[in-house]
């Protein structure tokens, strides 16, 4: 290891072999702007071997407020290959694979190849639903999550959970088209998404599998709603049907 | 009847953070919403005592409505 003690400020939040787990996994980040920029930098740091990166947007002057990819210097870039060099100059020992396009259901068996984790960063309704389509298809755990204003909502969704069709099958469009996204929410969601998936990474039980929790930065209330399961298999059958 | 209304994230933009609500008997989670002039169509989730319903839910005294903005931004 060219940079000894990288990761002493781990321990002992992190065994030994948890770190070795972190070295050994792969996530997918889908979705590399607000959210999916900020998981990008913290799984780059706590020491996961391998990121795949999907985002077909290139970086403009909107995103400088809030993206943590995003410069003055790289506007025009395409935003993978922006976080691709920024992680690396973090973690040159961090493999950084990037997929210029977007996400689709189809391409899920392409993407998803030799991941451990999908970490959704995501800014449609919709393409979260097909998302946990896929990861469920590909057995593969999802940790979720979604923003708008000072506001969130974060979960983990394992194969056979309806979590994302629940929370985001019914509406086209969320409230942050008219609210925007102010900087401190990505980073807050996204620090919680990492929570959440080191955890699976390093075989512990997440905390928000069949709930989600509601995050509101303008009060500060974290509040947790649960998704009983039987719900979800009605939900499941009815989507599907 | 009496139930308790809770809402969330933008929904409080101008109107509360929970507030209790006489209705007539066999009122709806909708009865609820348009008064607030909410549309159906606004909520992305909405929860009676915990449980997913939709708008035509028809209401009990002592309910407990939840009701949540789509947020999806990435």
């Amino acid at each position: 290891m060219k940079f000894e003690g990288r990761y002493k400020r781990n321990s002992k939040t992190f065994s030994e072999l948890d770190q070795l787990k972190l070295a050994a996994s792969s996530v997918a980040i889908v979705g590399c702007g607000g959210l999916g920029g900020y998981i990008a930098e913290e799984y780059a740091r706590i020491g996961v071997g391998r990121l795949v990166l999907i985002d077909g947007d290139r970086l403009e002057v909107s995103n400088l407020n809030r993206q943590i990819m995003a410069t003055e210097l790289n506007l025009g870039q395409w935003k993978v290959e922006a976080a691709q060099e920024r992680l690396q100059s973090v973690n040159s020992e961090l493999r950084v694979d990037i997929v210029k396009g977007w996400f689709e259901e189809d391409r899920g068996a392409e993407l998803f190849r030799e991941v451990d984790l999908v970490c959704d960063g995501l800014d449609s309704l919709q393409a979260r639903v097909g998302l946990e389509r896929v990861c469920h298809q590909m057995e593969l755990p999802l940790v979720f999550a979604s923003i708008a204003s000072w506001f969130g909502q974060l979960g983990v969704s394992l194969p056979g959970d309806h979590s994302v069709a629940r929370l985001y099958g019914r509406a086209d469009k969320g409230v942050e088209s008219t609210w925007g996204n102010p900087v401190f929410t990505p980073a807050v969601l996204a620090s919680l998404s990492v929570a959440e998936g080191v955890k699976l990474l390093v075989g512990r039980q997440p905390s928000l599998r069949h709930a989600w929790l509601q995050v509101d930065l303008l009060t500060m209330e974290f509040e947790r709603f649960e998704i009983p399961e039987l719900q979800l298999i009605t939900k499941g059958v009815m989507n599907h049907g | 009847m009496r139930v308790t209304v809770k809402l969330f994230a933008t929904f409080r933009d101008g109107r509360f953070k929970v507030e209790e609500r006489d209705l007539p008997d066999d009122s709806r989670v909708v009865d609820v919403l348009l008064p607030m002039n909410i549309s159906p169509e606004e909520v992305a989730i909405c929860l009676v005592n915990g449980r997913d319903v939709n708008e035509q839910h028809v209401l009990n005294d002592g309910d407990t409505i939840a009701l949540f903005p789509p947020v999806g931004g990435g």
